[in-house]
């Protein structure tokens, strides 16, 4: 009896191991190419600061009409084309993200209808090659809420960016409606937290508890290989 | 089973709620990975979730604080030994759902980010976690702005702790900033109060009203009154009374002390104003919010002429003031000692809407100070604390307190001889009172220390003592009968007749037998070569006088001190104006508004106070809220006819020369620490004495005494009769008949 949930649950565990790992290199591609959208954005904002410091009436541009109103509707424009860009992107982290709950859900729910035939005992047995059920479900746990941590960490990164959408709704009548409520609510305070954003998403990724999975994922490889 | 060491939790477990135990005890308590424990320890208790050890090893036991009680927020535990029955299993089923108060960490947060940003953020962290009705869930190892959530109350309300699901709803009642949150947990356990209620319960309804019934207010159109200056004397318990209050309203307090904000750059102290104002306003829409300023009147100081720096931050207080509208929900409460120095701009209706005087407490306020004082201490049940009360007059909260750690400390010095019981007595209340005194007389000119005199050492005289007693001792001892009859106390008794026919020493002896503060005062305090000083030190005298009523304020040789306007020569000298000073004050028009005693009721929404029936301890402050002037002289007829009028010096007492009888006694008290012969007979020396005053007769037996010395070559054992009648052929008398028949017509 023990023994039969015991296999059970080492192939549930065989396959919640692969799909964490088909998910973190998923994960790493897609923080990889955020880098380079939220440098553009920094730069974006950068831009912006610079229009609302200088007096374009003062400078020998004030030939131009309406040049300021002009470039800042270009610069909000291109924000909102990276900011569309990057949401897309915390969408597929978000889904990644879900897959392994979900994964781990599942082998939690597999774990518990099995409570009755699996002691402690069977629990907690490891062997050389074999780590044991509770270790390798207390793994699995550390991984999802590693990625569960990650996620708000980044979206909170992206909170300023989310008062934007609040102001800034994508549709184009709508935004030329809103454009002076955006531009009142942008204060220079705002353009300052909008440049320091690709300096704060570097210094999320936390390579230490990148590299915790990885070893997780070494530690089992043994196991997740004998069929 | 033995106890378990609780370890602090493993680096890796952070944020995982698990609960780290030994295989083997898992299987006692019949649980599988992950089930829920309660886990209780001192000062609170915490759920988590089973898991065995990496090292299967048994004893040891490491909790991750996820979800645990609010107690347990400000001090966590650690290496601290647990009985195994501390554990124990719970029953969590799924959650239908969930009612947070969400804490984050800074306003700025709270105000900016969209409720439905954070709903979502909160759901997802919460996802997983198992929580206890009550319990505060850490998510400090998200890293975000959210630190804690507070659960308010779980569905179904059957269950005490449950599983939040994805399918759990999450209803986020309020959001709260740290800080907040903190002080509103730290505050509920305060000082309690005594004496001051109806102070505390008007304070309390200023802050509550506003937020318990906003659209009432504003349907009646009235605003809610948003300062309160409080003004009392050094000690009374003014800031107590705003910390006390701040407290059990929950409310958030901003100090301002006077000192702290004034900077030494100009414009430094007006930004650090509107810095404290500003962040009063952003704790103000927590909840309610207090900004208190402390010694108010260091901070706004009345305006000179001067361009002086300080005019600057009074009207900076003043335009922030001003500048306060009705979406600015906190109260601003002030506190002096020195109402008339503030700056009078600050004290009209609009910046402090109410000033509410705290006077020095009365009997009753006393008493349930002293109660309040001594709940803590091991008190002796003999203890009589309406005894205290009442040998207390003038005392400020502050003294009372100083009074009980001084009886406390006697106590404690006691014990350490003798190793007994730790029980603070009567006699050490009697110790601690020898030292310390009222600070409200501690600066005053009048303070006397006087060597206690008893009625028994004044000889004859019976009915002047038991006219006395009966001014200064009856309504201290039967107020009520006072009130029945609707008599009051005498506001003045005149002492006059012969010199040294013992006046001053009576004086003495109803101050020591009734518990009143006694205040005496010589010419030396009064003169000064300033003009207006002398009458201001007069006016002063009374009011510290008023200040520790009920008291006795003793004017030794009157005459002297206060002229008459009839007799004098010239009519605007010093004696005239202090006459007057006088005459006012002992009967005047009324006290300053600061002087109050006690406090009013000045309720709005309370209702009507129940009246309740007047008890003795009332009785005996109706009867005892004046000064009684004491005077005493030998001239009767240089004393100003207004001065003697009823209503003030009511009571004219005359003093007569001995009699015989009463000489008798005198000669008894006198000669009582003398070993006098037998021989002596004291009723022939009584008789021989015709005309002489008490001192006279004080003098006679001294003399006799030194006649006996010098007969016995300084080894005399007794005073024999032929010494006194030695001394007395020396002697004459110091009065004479016609003296004494000038006397005998009544000054008025």
């Amino acid at each position: 009896m023990s023994t039969l949930a015991v296999a059970t649950l080492h192939q549930a565990l065989r396959k919640s191991f692969a799909t964490l790992e088909s998910n973190q290199k998923v994960w790493k591609s897609v923080l990889a190419e955020c880098s380079p959208l939220m440098v553009s954005l920094g730069n974006l904002a950068e831009q912006s600061r610079a229009l609302s410091n200088v007096q374009i009436s003062n400078t020998p541009l004030r030939v131009f009409p309406d040049l300021e109103e002009r470039l800042r509707f270009k610069l909000l424009e291109a924000t909102d084309i990276v900011l569309g860009k990057l949401n897309e992107k915390m969408s597929s982290l978000q889904s990644a993200r879900d897959a392994i709950s979900n994964q781990v859900a599942a082998i939690l729910h597999l774990y518990e209808q099995n409570t009755h035939s699996l002691d402690l005992l069977a629990v907690t047995e490891r062997s050389t090659t074999t780590p044991s059920v509770a270790d390798m479900l207390e793994w699995l746990q550390d991984a999802e809420r590693h990625y569960r941590q990650q996620y708000p960490f980044l979206s909170s990164v992206l909170d300023v960016y989310v008062i934007f959408w609040y102001f800034f709704p994508l549709t184009l009548v709508f935004r030329f409606l809103r454009r002076k409520t955006l531009l009142q609510t942008l204060r220079a305070d705002d353009l300052s937290l909008l440049e320091s954003a690709p300096q704060r998403w570097n210094s999320l990724e936390s390579p230490s508890a990148e590299d915790h999975i990885t070893d997780t994922l070494c530690k089992v490889s043994f196991f997740v290989e004998s069929q | 089973m033995e106890p378990l060491r609780l370890l602090s939790v493993d680096p890796s477990d952070r944020g995982s709620q698990r609960c780290r135990l030994g295989p083997g005890m898992m299987s006692a308590l019949g649980v599988h990975l992950g089930s829920p424990l309660l886990v209780s320890v001192p000062g609170g208790s915490c759920l988590c979730t089973a898991w065995p050890r990496a090292d299967l090893a048994e004893g040891f036991l490491q909790m991750d604080l996820k979800c645990f009680s609010p107690s347990l927020l400000s001090q966590l535990p650690s290496h601290l030994s647990l009985d195994p029955a501390q554990v124990s299993p719970v029953i969590c089923s799924k959650l239908k759902g969930v009612r947070i108060t969400v804490i984050v960490q800074s306003v700025n947060f709270r105000k900016r980010t969209p409720h439905r940003l954070v709903h979502e953020l909160v759901k997802d962290m919460l996802k997983g976690v198992c929580v206890h009705d009550g319990f505060v869930i850490n998510l400090e190892d998200f890293d975000t702005e959210i630190k804690y959530v507070v659960i308010e109350s779980i569905s179904p309300e059957s269950d005490s702790a449950g599983f939040i699901t994805s399918k759990t709803a999450v209803e986020i009642a309020g959001i709260q900033t740290l800080r907040h949150y903190r002080s509103q947990l730290q505050d509920r356990h305060t000082v309690q109060l005594g004496g001051l209620e109806e102070v505390s319960a008007s304070l309390r309804e200023m802050l509550k009203l506003p937020l318990l019934y906003p659209s009432t207010l504003s349907s009646l159109g009235v605003s809610c009154p948003r300062g309160v200056l409080l003004v009392g004397p050094p000690g009374v318990g003014k800031t107590l009374l705003v910390r006390q209050v701040v407290g059990e309203v929950g409310a958030c307090l901003v100090v301002v002390r006077g000192p702290e904000v004034v900077g030494a750059r100009p414009g430094e102290s007006e930004e650090a104003l509107r810095a404290v104002f500003e962040r009063a306003r952003s704790a103000a829409d927590e909840g309610p919010c207090v900004l208190f300023l402390d010694e108010l009147d260091s901070l706004c100081p009345r305006r000179t002429s001067s361009s002086a720096p300080e005019n600057r931050l009074v009207a900076q207080l003043l335009t922030l003031m001003d500048g306060m509208n009705q979406s600015d929900r906190f109260l601003i409460v002030g506190a002096t000692n020195r109402p008339d120095s503030l700056d009078p701009a600050l004290r009209r209706p609009g910046r402090f809407d109410r000033e509410v005087i705290i006077g020095a407490p009365t009997l009753q306020q006393r008493k349930a100070i002293l109660s309040v004082l001594c709940e803590r201490m091991p008190v002796c049940p003999s203890v009589n604390l309406t005894e205290l009360a009442q040998t207390t007059t003038g005392y400020v909260g502050a003294d009372l307190s100083a009074l009980c750690r001084e009886a406390a400390m006697h106590a404690i010095r006691e014990d350490s001889k003798c190793s007994g019981e730790q029980l603070v007595s009567m006699k050490h209340f009697h110790e601690a009172l020898k030292s310390v005194r009222p600070s409200c007389l501690r600066s005053s000119m009048g303070r006397t220390e006087l060597s206690p005199v008893t009625w028994e050492q004044i000889g004859g005289l019976d009915d002047v003592k038991l006219k006395l007693s009966q001014s200064i001792e009856w309504p201290m001892a039967h107020p009520e009968a006072f009130v029945r009859l609707g008599l009051c106390r005498p506001r003045g008794v005149l002492l006059y007749g012969p010199p040294g026919c013992a006046k001053t020493t009576l004086v003495k002896a109803a101050a020591t037998s009734s518990n009143c503060a006694f205040l005496s005062v010589s010419g030396a305090d009064l003169y000064s070569p300033y003009v207006g000083d002398s009458e201001k030190a007069l006016a002063q005298l009374f009011h510290q006088a008023r200040a520790c009523a009920p008291s006795i304020l003793f004017l030794d040789e009157i005459d002297s001190l206060i002229g008459s306007r009839s007799h004098s020569q010239t009519p605007n000298s010093v004696q005239t104006r202090l006459l007057s000073v006088l005459l006012n004050e002992m009967d005047g028009i009324g006290l300053k508004t600061h002087e109050r005693r006690g406090t009013e009721k000045i309720l709005q929404a309370e209702g009507v106070e129940e009246s309740h029936t007047p008890e003795q301890l009332d009785c005996q402050e109706v009867c005892n809220k004046d000064v009684m002037v004491v005077a005493a002289t030998n001239r009767p007829d240089c004393l100003d006819s207004a001065l003697l009028r009823p209503g003030r010096l009511d009571h004219i007492i005359y003093v007569p020369p001995p009699d015989q009888e009463a000489r008798l006694a005198v000669l008894k008290v006198c000669t009582k620490c003398m070993p006098v012969g037998a021989d002596v007979r004291l009723e022939d020396l009584a008789a021989k004495t015709e005309l002489f005053s008490g001192a006279d007769l004080e003098n006679l037996c001294k003399e006799a005494a030194l006649l006996a010395l010098l007969d016995g070559n300084m080894e005399a054992s007794d005073i024999k009769h032929t010494h006194f009648l030695r001394s007395l052929s020396k002697m004459s008398s110091s009065l004479t008949e016609q003296q004494i028949n000038k006397y005998e017509t009544p000054p008025r």
